[in-house]
């Protein structure tokens, strides 16, 4: 679990935001591990590896669905219990 | 048709072990061996509210089908297909929860798959033990002409969930006993 294996994701990819996804999880499992889970949540940690991933899968990913969710910053479904299937504008802005 | 069920398993580590090997089962390097239906994970949101202590994220898995059954492969054309999954998460440092909802995002005129799983500390040893559940619920959209295709196929799913669940089990299990053994070893090296 230590080694360096390339493939990360899960399989032979060849998606163009593959290190940069792994540098962000990299970063995000250890603060997970090392902070928030063991009660220390109040600062938020990985910003610039998450910001630059999110920034080349914008640019990369291509299936509709998945850039939705991407894309919509303020008022993605996904983070409500009982979601419907259809996103609902909640604030009325979208970020495109 | 729905098909349902649910699964609870005890895992004798650690609640914060536990959920930080779940974050970790689909992109660890060794697990391609053995969840080779996972082709590949991406984070597409996550937000934090330093307040609550509530970490929300969501995540893209995408999965290739078991085989199709004959005659969807070929109305398909192939021998199976992928599909992205979206998963969303909840986690609740302060009250020691983790809730996780799966549901496939394409092939929805097909099937609808969710499965969600809940992890926190198990009432009988909440600092040692950390209790596990998980509930899957398949549908098969009807086709008039297709019926029994359709049961066939929300069968042979329902059977290789249940595998793939069993398989995930298993890496996070390893995951938490590596975890453990990595805790043991930094304390030896600093208590020489």
């Amino acid at each position: 679990m230590g080694s360096n294996k390339t493939s990360r994701g899960g399989g032979a990819t060849a998606s163009p935001c593959a290190r940069l996804r792994d540098a962000y999880h990299d970063c995000f499992n250890r603060w997970y591990s090392e902070k928030f889970s063991k009660g220390q949540w109040d600062k938020e940690e990985c910003v610039a590896e998450w910001d630059k991933y999110r920034a080349c899968l914008a640019q990369h990913l291509e299936d509709k669905h998945l850039r939705r969710i991407l894309l919509e910053t303020e008022a993605s479904p996904y983070f409500v219990k009982n979601d419907a299937s259809s996103p609902a504008d909640r604030d009325g802005t979208t970020h495109q | 048709m729905v098909r349902a069920y649910t699964q609870e398993h005890v895992y004798h580590h650690q609640w914060d072990r536990v959920t930080t090997a779940a974050w970790r089962k689909f992109t660890d390097p060794d697990t391609p061996a053995v969840l080779s239906h996972i082709v590949d994970v991406h984070t597409l949101d996550r937000r934090l509210d330093p307040d609550s202590g509530s970490l929300q994220a969501v995540r893209s898995i995408t999965v290739r089908s078991p085989p199709l059954p004959f005659l969807l492969r070929r109305i398909l054309g192939q021998d199976a297909v992928v599909c992205h999954c979206v998963e969303s998460t909840v986690v609740d440092a302060r009250g020691r929860s983790m809730e996780i909802v799966v549901r496939n995002a394409s092939l929805r005129g097909l099937l609808e798959v969710e499965e969600r799983s809940t992890y926190r500390p198990h009432p009988d040893r909440p600092e040692g033990w950390t209790a596990f559940r998980q509930e899957t619920s398949i549908r098969c959209k009807p086709f008039s002409a297709l019926a029994a295709v359709a049961e066939k196929v929300e069968q042979r799913c329902a059977e290789r969930f249940q595998q793939n669940s069993v398989k995930g089990r298993e890496v996070v299990e390893r995951i938490c006993n590596y975890l453990e053994a990595e805790t043991a070893s930094a304390a030896a090296a600093i208590s020489c």
